[in-house]
């Protein structure tokens, strides 16, 4: 696929869906807002439902209508309807509580309006509608979901949060391929965001009768995000060299 | 000269020593050696009849000519070598230091209270293994974390789905797919995608069936050994059903 094809294609999914995308950024705007505010069990329910249709609008209104012209949408639009699948699987066992923690607020909050900052980047950096990115692409719902599962973060699915960090890998090497540094801001993001989730899926799961012990792990997940962390600033680095 | 009820006490320790061995991932040869010499450390005479899914013992006390008898189903536990090395140096302790029944269960029951590896632990450390053997095939360095992810993602799957009791089979079937199909989206960018698909399912081989049934089968434990790998070629069918599902979505065929 080519650099032309991939811009093409957002192009013409700017260019068909944005009502479509307007209203989904309400509903989501809505629902945030009241999870945060009044978090009843029928605003959390309609959250992971909201998440799965975001989710089945990005495997099917993304990947395999806008993007047909890319190769593998499908594969793609496979990834994102399992996802729809899982979030309408987690409603139906109740896993994921939406219970807020207020530990990592101000970040979850920055993560939540990130997809904001997609637009304003692609402007920045001299694109135009409909050639740009926008908020209700597969980087800034990744974004935006790790923001909310952050915020809410009592007890969060962890196959979700495994197939966030996939895509953010997936995000960092657009950057190469593409030629879209968009994705960088999803790559940062993951970083931080992934140590939390894990220490905290792991202060909540560890039990005594397992090895190595909790200071170990922590250690371990350090040393994994450090790593992840050199790896995406050499990325960032190069990235900035080549725009220098 | 053993009671009858010191017999039984014995046969039942035996069998319960043994088929932990058995479960956690020791060859046939191995369990008979450690079983008949914790035996003899405790003056009696062990025939182990072992098979896939169940042992046979008989304790002889050969003074007193009264036989003891048990047979027990093999639970299926996780495979652990340090619990085995373990429990093979306990066969020795015992046997040269000549410890009572009391305390070699003593012993035992230590031994298996340890700590087990937290399965995050694993999970990680299985995912980086993964990688690694995506680089030892000639990946690059970009398949070779789409390899770690992909692993983590049909890794928890597989911890999941056996920790809520599915069929084994559909387990690794489900598993492949998975970790393949998330291995896939290598295809989409300029690197070594195949080698990033085929590598993606490795950590599901189960390379201790394999070994354990080729060494059955050397130190004459036939039956047992031809069970082991009719055992390991069904996850082996069932990894390839996975990443031929994988193929055909993504490639539309298996070539």
């Amino acid at each position: 696929m080519t650099n032309t094809v991939f811009w093409q294609t957002i192009a013409d999914y700017n260019r068909m869906t944005w009502p479509v995308q307007a209203v989904l950024v309400l509903a989501g705007f809505f629902l945030t807002w009241r999870l945060y505010r009044r978090p009843t069990p029928g605003v959390k329910r309609a959250m992971k439902y909201y998440l799965a249709l975001l989710n089945g609008w990005i495997a099917v209104g993304y990947y395999l209508v806008a993007c047909d012209a890319r190769p593998y949408n499908e594969v793609m639009a496979l990834f994102w309807g399992v996802m729809a699948a899982v979030w309408v699987y987690d409603d139906v066992v109740g896993y994921t509580t939406f219970e807020r923690t207020r530990r990592h607020d101000l970040f979850a909050v920055i993560l939540c309006l990130m997809p904001f900052v997609y637009p304003l980047f692609s402007v920045l950096r001299g694109l135009h509608f409909p050639m740009m990115t926008s908020p209700v692409m597969p980087c800034s719902v990744a974004l935006y979901t790790i923001g909310l599962l952050l915020a809410f973060s009592k007890r969060v699915n962890l196959f979700v949060i495994l197939f966030l960090c996939h895509w953010s890998l997936i995000g960092l090497s657009k950057v190469y391929f593409f030629g879209i540094p968009e994705d960088l801001l999803l790559a940062g993001a993951l970083v931080p965001a992934l140590y939390l989730f894990f220490k905290e899926y792991i202060d909540l799961n560890f039990r005594s009768d397992t090895k190595p012990d909790r200071r170990v792990m922590r250690l371990l997940l350090a040393v994994m995000c450090a790593a992840l962390g050199i790896f995406f600033l050499a990325t960032i680095w190069r990235q900035i060299a080549i725009l220098v | 000269m053993k009671t009858q009820a010191e017999l039984k006490a014995i046969a039942q320790f035996v069998a319960e020593y043994a088929t932990r061995l058995m479960g956690s991932g020791v060859h046939t040869s191995r369990v008979v050696r450690n079983t008949k010499r914790l035996g003899e450390a405790l003056g009696v005479r062990v025939i182990v009849s072992a098979f896939q899914r169940v042992v046979n013992f008989s304790v002889f006390d050969d003074e007193s000519g009264e036989v003891c008898s048990e047979v027990v189903d093999i639970p299926p536990l996780p495979i652990s070598f340090e619990l085995n090395a373990e429990l093979s140096a306990l066969s020795w302790e015992a046997y040269d230091r000549h410890l009572s029944l009391d305390e070699i269960v003593a012993r035992y029951r230590e031994i298996i209270a340890r700590p087990r590896i937290d399965p995050i632990f694993t999970l990680i450390v299985v995912g980086l293994a993964n990688a690694s053997f995506c680089r030892l095939f000639g990946g690059d360095w970009f398949a070779m974390s789409i390899v770690f992810t992909a692993t983590l993602l049909g890794f928890f799957l597989k911890q999941g789905m056996q920790s809520r009791g599915f069929n084994h089979y559909v387990v690794f079937i489900a598993s492949s797919f998975v970790a393949s199909m998330y291995a896939s989206v290598a295809l989409t960018f300029d690197t070594t995608s195949d080698i990033a698909i085929a590598t993606s399912v490795l950590f599901l081989i189960p390379g201790v069936p394999l070994i354990n049934g080729v060494i059955d089968i050397v130190e004459g434990h036939v039956l047992n050994g031809i069970a082991r790998l009719t055992s390991a070629l069904m996850l082996i069918v069932c990894i390839a059903i996975g990443l031929s599902a994988t193929l055909m979505i993504v490639k539309s065929g298996l070539l």
